[in-house]
């Protein structure tokens, strides 16, 4: 087992290795001089752009850059931002945000997108069955900026409701709960119908029939036998998903004004920031590999016939 | 039978959590109670704090409220003494400017602020080796060019020839050229002063300056800013401060990065002032917020303009002129702006003293003329219009497309570029061969600063002239203006320079800027001074 872990652990590395270079010259090539891009629409003094262009390396060719990049990358250091503000002190804020909303979100998904599938699956057939089905249908077709605007203006401000803030993060945990449920919205959705189907089709199999006709009780049924095989699938898109929701979260993180690491991404990709995009992606692929690790070893635990060995 | 109701219990108590609390609504609206601060929109800063380096306008709405100028301006658009006791001169050359008594610095000891801090800041801020923004803004103090021997060469001093402290309350600035307009620049966040404090063993200013300056004004900060992690900026109003004091004693600036939903929090009582309203939220706001809503002209300036330096087919002065003509200007403020911008009549601004109305005739819609002369001049069939798509930019410039697509009976393509900096890369670099569009913003309340830095021949290769156009009279008259006796002289001749860009057009000017802000019901007395700034000794809290 651990064996296994170490092994998917260091595959990590070429990824990230690849994924860093690609990101960098991707930055790289993007038109503008990130100093000229520092002082807005007005021209800077260009013995100044010219002394803060050596001090950047932004002379040298991009394998050069890179190179120094990667120097500091292995010394722990992420570099600073092109108005001399260490990259870490950035991230570090900024992570704290994204990862308390994309945790808010995962557990809105497994609660309400579980919770709902399982009340249609076993309503299976029936009018609430196909309620919960066409307002899915709703949720996935409405974009996240509509929902986010719609839900900001109508609680917000429209009714006034002070349990949910308008923006910002100045009101701890409540502060997640709207943009939470915003950018768990599609998920939601896709969740419900996953896990409706999944068990739909589960709750036919032959050992269920057997457990009922042992006369077990319905509750154990299908809590132990038949939820807990219909998980795998949900598993593996919750996992996948808590990706998608760290990285996918600048227009939530917008609307909510919630300072994290989408804005940052969006800003820095901007500037031409390349030592803060090359590090966000880097921690964001980090998280990634590691969720899908978590992931591939829930299966073990939900089904024992799988082994790692 | 059980486990549906258990599943139902999961499924609805979501649900209803948020029904629940969607119909507990109307209870109350976040009020700004006794002990609240006055809250204000910011964008996020892009460094951190200090004078010479805070080129931009975020970081510089902070400064305003924690240093105090040395000019600042009054209702009629003149320059006024504000810490500055008197400024002198008798050939606009050698200033001399005396500190009015009782000003400190906001630590614990509050040190006194002595005329040796504003040498100290500007020969910093000056340093090519400190690599600041503002730098340029010394460029014509007397010494300066020895600070900036150019990149890969050593400075060889560390001071400005033409600055020193007299004494502790007067110093002497000499400029290499008289400049009537000095006195207007030193409102200006790069013309601060620094305490003592602000500098490590290294003569550098420390981390821990930068993060929580210490300044000699309105409001002390409360805690460092640390850029990542801090959403609010909290200040507190500092009692030793001399002049006329805030009458609030908390100030809040909270950091958006949707003007959207900044006016969101404002509707739902979370903020108080918020400066730069959206398009999309100017309709709304007029209509709900009546007398808390603000709408001033700003200073900018928003044009199109020609690469003359390198394409010769706008070299004809009445291809302009008609291009200038066939642009509906009124009709592009009014839609497309939904009245966040003002028709341009002048290369001046209205803002300030010096602008004509009308005095660009052909700003005037007029398609008729426009056709008749453009097909009498020959002009070419085709033409091309970029703009950067990462403003607010693709509908105005459509717009002027389609007019000129109408009323020239040409054919017109748009080019995107995907951000500004990639224009200007091209026209540097002589690449880009259409029309281009152009904005400016001021750095001081002058007339002259519409004209030097966008269109004088040195501002070629370091200000923001692009068209690359370049007049020897214009130029002549510049430094007729920057060296006539007093400002009022001084504009008559910028006056005539403006005379000679109407006349030739290097760009043409399309629209004036205009300040769209709001403030909540409690506060009052909200002004925005000709720097964007708020006049924080008029704002008012309502009980």
């Amino acid at each position: 087992m651990s064996r296994y872990i170490i092994r998917r652990l260091i595959q990590a590395i070429p990824v990230l290795l690849g994924a860093t270079l690609l990101i960098y010259a991707i930055v790289f090539a993007l038109p503008g001089d990130p100093i000229a891009a520092l002082a807005g629409e007005k021209r800077m003094d260009p013995n100044i752009v010219a002394i803060l262009r050596e001090q950047y390396h932004l002379n040298d060719p991009f394998l050069v850059q890179y190179w120094y990049y990667l120097v500091g990358l292995f010394r722990g250091d992420f570099g600073t931002t092109f108005a001399g503000i260490p990259v870490t002190d950035i991230m570090a804020g900024k992570f704290q945000v994204t990862i308390n909303l994309a945790l808010m979100a995962l557990v809105m998904e497994a609660i309400i997108g579980v919770g709902l599938g399982l009340y249609a699956a076993l309503r299976h057939g029936k009018a609430q069955d196909s309620l919960v089905l066409a307002s899915t249908l709703v949720l996935i077709s409405v974009p996240t900026l509509v929902t986010g605007f719609v839900l900001q203006l109508l609680l917000g401000v429209k009714l006034g409701v002070d349990f949910f803030p308008v923006a910002g993060v100045a009101e701890g945990w409540r502060s997640y709960l709207l943009p939470g449920f915003v950018l768990a919205g599609v998920s939601i959705a896709y969740l419900t119908r996953l896990t409706r189907t999944s068990l739909v089709e589960t709750l036919r199999a032959d050992y269920i029939r057997t457990a009922v006709a042992k006369g077990l009780p319905r509750r154990r049924v299908v809590g132990r036998h038949a939820l807990r095989n219909a998980l795998i699938p949900l598993i593996t898109y919750l996992g996948a998903d808590l990706g998608t929701l760290m990285g996918g979260a600048v227009i939530t993180e917008t609307i909510f004004n919630l300072p994290g690491i989408g804005q940052q991404l969006f800003s820095s990709v901007y500037l031409r920031e390349q030592s803060v995009v090359v590090g966000i992606v880097t921690v964001l692929v980090l998280i990634y590999i590691l969720a899908n690790l978590v992931v591939d070893l829930l299966y073990a635990v939900l089904d024992p016939r799988i082994r790692y060995e | 039978m059980r486990v549906t109701n258990g599943a139902r219990i999961i499924a609805g108590t979501a649900l209803l959590a948020l029904g629940l609390a969607a119909c507990g609504g109307e209870s109350s609206t976040g009020g700004a109670a006794a002990g609240q601060p006055v809250r204000m929109e910011l964008g996020e800063p892009q460094k951190l704090f200090y004078p010479g380096d805070t080129t931009e306008s975020e970081g510089a709405e902070v400064l305003g409220a924690v240093f105090a100028p040395l000019v600042s301006y009054d209702e009629n658009k003149q320059v006024v003494n504000d810490v500055a006791e008197s400024i002198k001169t008798t050939d606009n050359k050698v200033w001399t400017i005396k500190l009015k008594p009782g000003y400190s610095w906001q630590d614990d000891a509050g040190t006194p602020l002595t005329a040796q801090n504003y040498v100290d800041a500007w020969n910093y801020a000056a340093n090519q080796d400190n690599a600041q923004g503002a730098n340029g803004f010394f460029s014509r103090v007397e010494g300066w060019a020895d600070l900036n021997p150019g990149e890969g060469k050593t400075v060889s001093t560390k001071e400005m020839k033409g600055l020193k402290a007299v004494d502790d309350t007067t110093f002497k600035v000499t400029l290499t050229k008289p400049f009537s307009q000095f006195k207007t620049m030193l409102g200006y966040t790069a013309f601060y002063p620094l305490p003592k404090a602000a500098f490590g063993d290294d003569g550098k200013i420390t981390d821990a300056y930068a993060k929580q300056p210490v300044g000699q004004g309105y409001f002390k900060m409360d805690a460092p800013y640390n850029k990542g992690t801090s959403q609010t900026i909290d200040l507190t109003r500092y009692d030793k401060f001399p002049g006329e004091k805030p009458k609030f004693d908390k100030l809040q600036f909270k950091l958006y990065t949707s003007a959207e939903t900044a006016f969101n929090d404002l509707r739902a009582g979370n903020l108080d002032i918020h400066d730069s309203l959206p398009p999309s939220a100017v309709a709304s706001a007029k209509a709900e917020l009546g007398e808390r809503y603000i709408d001033q002209a700003d200073a900018g300036v928003g044009y199109i303009g020609f690469p003359l330096q390198y394409n010769k087919i706008y070299s004809d002065i009445r291809i302009r002129e008609a291009i200038s003509m066939a642009i509906d200007r009124k009709t592009i403020a009014d839609m497309v702006f939904s009245g966040t911008r003002a028709p341009a009549d002048d290369f001046i601004n209205p803002l300030l003293d010096g602008y004509r109305q009308g005095a660009c005739a052909v700003c005037t819609y007029d398609p008729a003329k426009a056709k008749a002369q453009y097909a009498a001049a020959n002009g070419p069939k085709t033409l091309e219009l970029g703009y950067n798509s990462d403003g607010p930019h693709k509908e105005w410039i459509e717009a002027v497309a389609n007019n000129l697509r109408a009323n020239l009976d040409v054919q017109v393509s748009v080019k995107p570029f995907e951000k500004f900096a990639a224009i200007l890369d091209e026209l540097d670099a002589k690449t880009y061969s259409g029309m281009f569009r152009m904005g400016w913003a001021i750095d001081y309340p002058s007339a002259e600063n519409y004209l030097t830095p966008v269109f004088s021949t040195v501002a070629i290769k370091t200000g923001s002239n692009y068209a690359g156009w370049s007049n020897k009279e214009f130029d002549g008259l510049l430094a007729k203006g920057d060296a006539a006796a007093t400002q009022k002289d001084g504009l008559k001749f910028y006056q005539q320079a403006d005379d000679i860009l109407i006349k030739d057009l290097p760009y043409i000017p399309v629209y004036f800027y205009r300040i769209n802000a709001a403030f909540s019901q409690h506060v009052k007395g909200v002004k925005i001074n000709l720097l964007n700034q708020v006049e924080w000794a008029q704002v008012e809290k309502v009980a």
